[in-house]
């Protein structure tokens, strides 16, 4: 009598959950795979008004020279960018817990473009350090005597927005390996100083093994993170989607609600784009979850 | 027994959570099925025909009825969405309008700011037939996607005469696009906010370096030469509107539909035409006629022609004058001139750019005469002389008078017959404009030594 009870309790409980889930994920998920099978224009057009396409929309968006840039974007900016971001972060995150002076200070003042607008952010970069004419770099590269350079020209664009995306981001994945390393006791490093480990060994030997678990939680958030760049590209490319910035959620947005004087949509290739874009994460996730073993480590 | 009490008040927490929650949408669906029911009940329980013919015969019935012809519009309700904030010129004029059209009618109108993203979410809110009477867009989008869910404004505005309140290339243009999407020549916004595309200058700086307004490519370049002679930059240009401009330069050479063709199926290399633009424009760069640091990152290189005495012109849409006015806080002397033609294509040399933001009505819109006259009393007469003279724009209404930073776009606009489309025609394949676009910054960053490496750089991306 009292696990019926109990079983009543747990389905009221679980049902309202259960079903926000069902609707608000699973519905738009499961249309939006059936969708990217189908030639449709408005997003939210009836099904009755689809027609099917078999896996054209996956033929046209792979053979897009503009999805391919895109990719070639996202990617360059996952494996760049991931490469800078986790480092960078990494270096501050061991740099602070060292037990350095103004440790509070540091951590706000890296951590602080994550607190302001992106907007304002991407802004400052573009008109205050890329601008030609009286833009940091430039001011710098003048007063060195050197030339200054279209830091925003077609082939340096790509190039600055991953760098201010960078500037950005390596405060927030800096909290992430700091609270890491505040996890591993401080017992273990003391043994190893004991025994003659110096600071590079420890490093190596203890704090890059038992962060195996942040490293995957972080690569994990990276890549979403790269996944869903969209704002950055937009403030880079403010009146019309560029190849040097384009990627594939932006294009996914131009390819549904049509762009600047072209009012062209098809939301089946848009959709075919999403579930592309979900499968990357899937695949990421994966690999992440084979590679980076971090079940054997007790501490 | 305590715990059984707190479990029942979670549950009953969560439900009453979920009830609020869904509230909106609850409301939100019942105002579409009553929509929904009204218009089943004037066209019956059959399909979309028998309800557009049950549409069809509302329409008829207020446009036909006197009060609704007389203004009086007491106990109407209207709900307009506007692509304006409420903090913008345009939106304190729009706001202005219809507070004195509710004081003259006795009609409610609420008004919802959804600021530029509307294009964003409007056609899901017509599909579902969302309660919006009017809305504002730009008028390609409204008679090509939204045109079947658009009443048909060409009695009301016949009614009205509103062929002499407005410019007939807009509505040539959106008949012919409601045609090809709908089956029918379906007349289906008023323009609100006209747009003319050209080369702005500054009058001033022409005249300290003597010079004309050209008329041809060969003036144009001999503009250029006087100008940068005294100490004058020609041309600016921000990167962002490197299409617009070879565009314009392209369709001097070659007309816009083969434009628009190559755009989709390639063969650039096979047209003589396009090296023989992108040679002439390869010719002006290297002569130095942009701007320093052009093409710039924009608006940087346009608001040069404001922040210093400099620079002297820019290819793009009216609303440039305005921004450069407003960003460098500068009331500069504009004017405005065609694009100079090229010899031997006198056919290809009058046409201009004309766009614009315009006012449709809801196809299921129950009371469409007071949504037209509110319409009708912002883009004519005093109104639209505000938000021209307030938001420094195109007067919807050829009547009015073009404030100082639009000189010489209503003679532009007046004079265009077959509009060009924005970009003239490069951005028709949506798909590939940003690779497109970006051989055509290249060109301008004088990456290509000839035309014909040009047209090939564009057939390398099909």
């Amino acid at each position: 009598m009292k696990s019926k009870k109990n079983r009543l309790f747990i389905i009221a409980f679980t049902l309202p959950c259960a079903l926000s889930l069902f609707i608000m994920y699973l519905y738009p998920i499961v249309r939006t795979v059936i969708m990217s099978f189908f030639g449709v224009e408005s997003v939210t057009a009836r099904m009755s008004e689809w027609s099917f396409n078999g896996i054209a929309n996956y033929q046209k968006i792979f053979s897009s020279p503009t999805f391919h840039q895109a990719i070639r974007n996202m990617a360059l900016i996952w494996i760049v960018g991931g490469i800078l971001v986790l480092s960078f972060a990494l270096l501050f995150a061991v740099i602070l817990t060292s037990g350095i002076r103004f440790k509070k200070f540091f951590r706000a003042a890296i951590y602080l473009p994550n607190v302001i607008s992106a907007v304002a952010l991407a802004t400052m970069w573009i008109q205050y350090i890329y601008n030609q004419e009286y833009g940091l770099l430039n001011k710098f590269l003048e007063a060195l005597g050197l030339e200054g350079k279209n830091w925003m020209g077609t082939d340096m664009k790509f190039w600055a927005m991953l760098v201010a995306f960078v500037f950005g981001a390596v405060g927030y994945y800096m909290l992430i390996f700091i609270n890491g390393i505040e996890r591993i006791s401080g017992d273990i490093f003391e043994a190893a100083t004991i025994d003659g480990a110096n600071k590079i060994q420890q490093f190596f030997s203890i704090t890059m093994p038992l962060l195996r678990s942040i490293f995957k939680t972080n690569i994990t958030f990276w890549s979403i993170n790269c996944i869903s760049f969209f704002l950055w590209s937009k403030m880079f490319a403010p009146v019309n989607t560029e190849a040097s910035t384009v990627v594939p959620v932006v294009y996914l947005y131009d390819t549904v609600f049509g762009t600047t004087g072209n009012v062209t949509r098809d939301a089946g290739a848009g959709a075919a784009i999403g579930v592309v874009l979900s499968l990357f994460i899937a695949v990421v996730y994966f690999i992440m979850n084979k590679v980076i073993k971090d079940d054997d480590l007790e501490f | 027994m305590k715990k059984k009490i707190v479990s029942l008040l979670l549950v009953a927490m969560m439900a009453a959570g979920l009830v609020a929650c869904g509230g909106n949408n609850g409301n939100g669906n019942k105002a579409n099925e009553t929509s929904g029911n009204e218009t089943s009940e004037a066209g019956g329980e059959e399909e979309a025909d028998k309800e557009e013919a049950g549409g069809e015969e509302t329409e008829t019935e207020e446009a036909g009825g006197e009060e609704a012809a007389g203004g009086n519009y007491e106990g109407v309700e209207l709900t307009y969405w506007s692509m304006w904030a409420n903090t913008e010129p345009q939106g304190k004029v729009i706001q202005a309008a219809v507070d004195k059209f509710q004081e003259e009618t006795g009609a409610k109108v609420t008004i919802e700011w959804k600021n530029r993203d509307v294009k964003d979410i409007l056609n899901s809110a017509l599909e579902s037939k969302e309660n919006i009477d009017l809305f504002e867009d730009d008028y390609k989008r409204i008679a090509q996607n939204y045109a079947p869910y658009v009443a048909d404004l060409s009695e009301m505005a016949e009614a009205a005469g509103y062929a002499d309140k407005s410019y007939a290339v807009f509505q040539t243009q959106q008949k012919a696009w409601a045609q090809k999407k709908t089956g029918s020549e379906k007349f289906t916004s008023l323009a609100e906010q006209p747009q003319v595309g050209g080369i702005f200058y500054r009058k001033d700086l022409f005249e300290k370096a003597g010079v004309e307004v050209p008329t041809t490519w060969t003036e144009f370049m001999e503009v250029c030469k006087t100008l940068k002679e005294n100490g004058i930059q020609p041309l600016a240009l921000d990167s962002a509107y490197a299409s617009f401009a070879f565009g314009y330069h392209l369709s001097r050479y070659v007309p816009e539909e083969t434009i628009s063709e190559m755009s989709k199926e390639g063969g650039w290399s096979s047209n003589a035409d396009v090296a023989a633009a992108a040679d002439s424009m390869i010719e002006f760069v290297n002569a130095g006629y942009l701007a320093d640091g052009a093409p710039d990152e924009y608006p940087n290189s346009q608001n040069k022609i404001g922040m210093s005495d400099e620079v002297a012109m820019v290819i793009c849409a009216n609303y440039v004058t305005t921004e450069v006015n407003n960003t460098t806080k500068v009331e500069l002397d504009w004017g405005l001139f065609n694009y100079p033609g090229v010899e031997g294509k006198d056919d290809l040399a009058a046409s201009a750019y004309a766009g614009a933001n315009s006012i449709a009505i809801t196809d299921y819109c129950e009371n469409k005469q007071a949504a037209f006259d509110l319409a009708m009393m912002i883009v004519t007469g005093e109104n639209d002389q505000q938000m021209a003279n307030d938001a420094g724009q195109i007067p919807a209404d050829p009547a009015n008078t073009a404030p100082a930073s639009q000189n010489g776009t209503v003679e532009v606009l007046k004079a265009t017959t077959s509009p060009l489309a924005w970009n003239m025609g490069i951005g028709e394949n949506a798909d590939l404009y940003p690779k497109l676009d970006e051989c055509v910054i290249q060109l301008f960053e004088g990456k290509f030594a000839t035309g014909a490496d040009f047209a090939k750089a564009l057939d390398g991306l099909y």
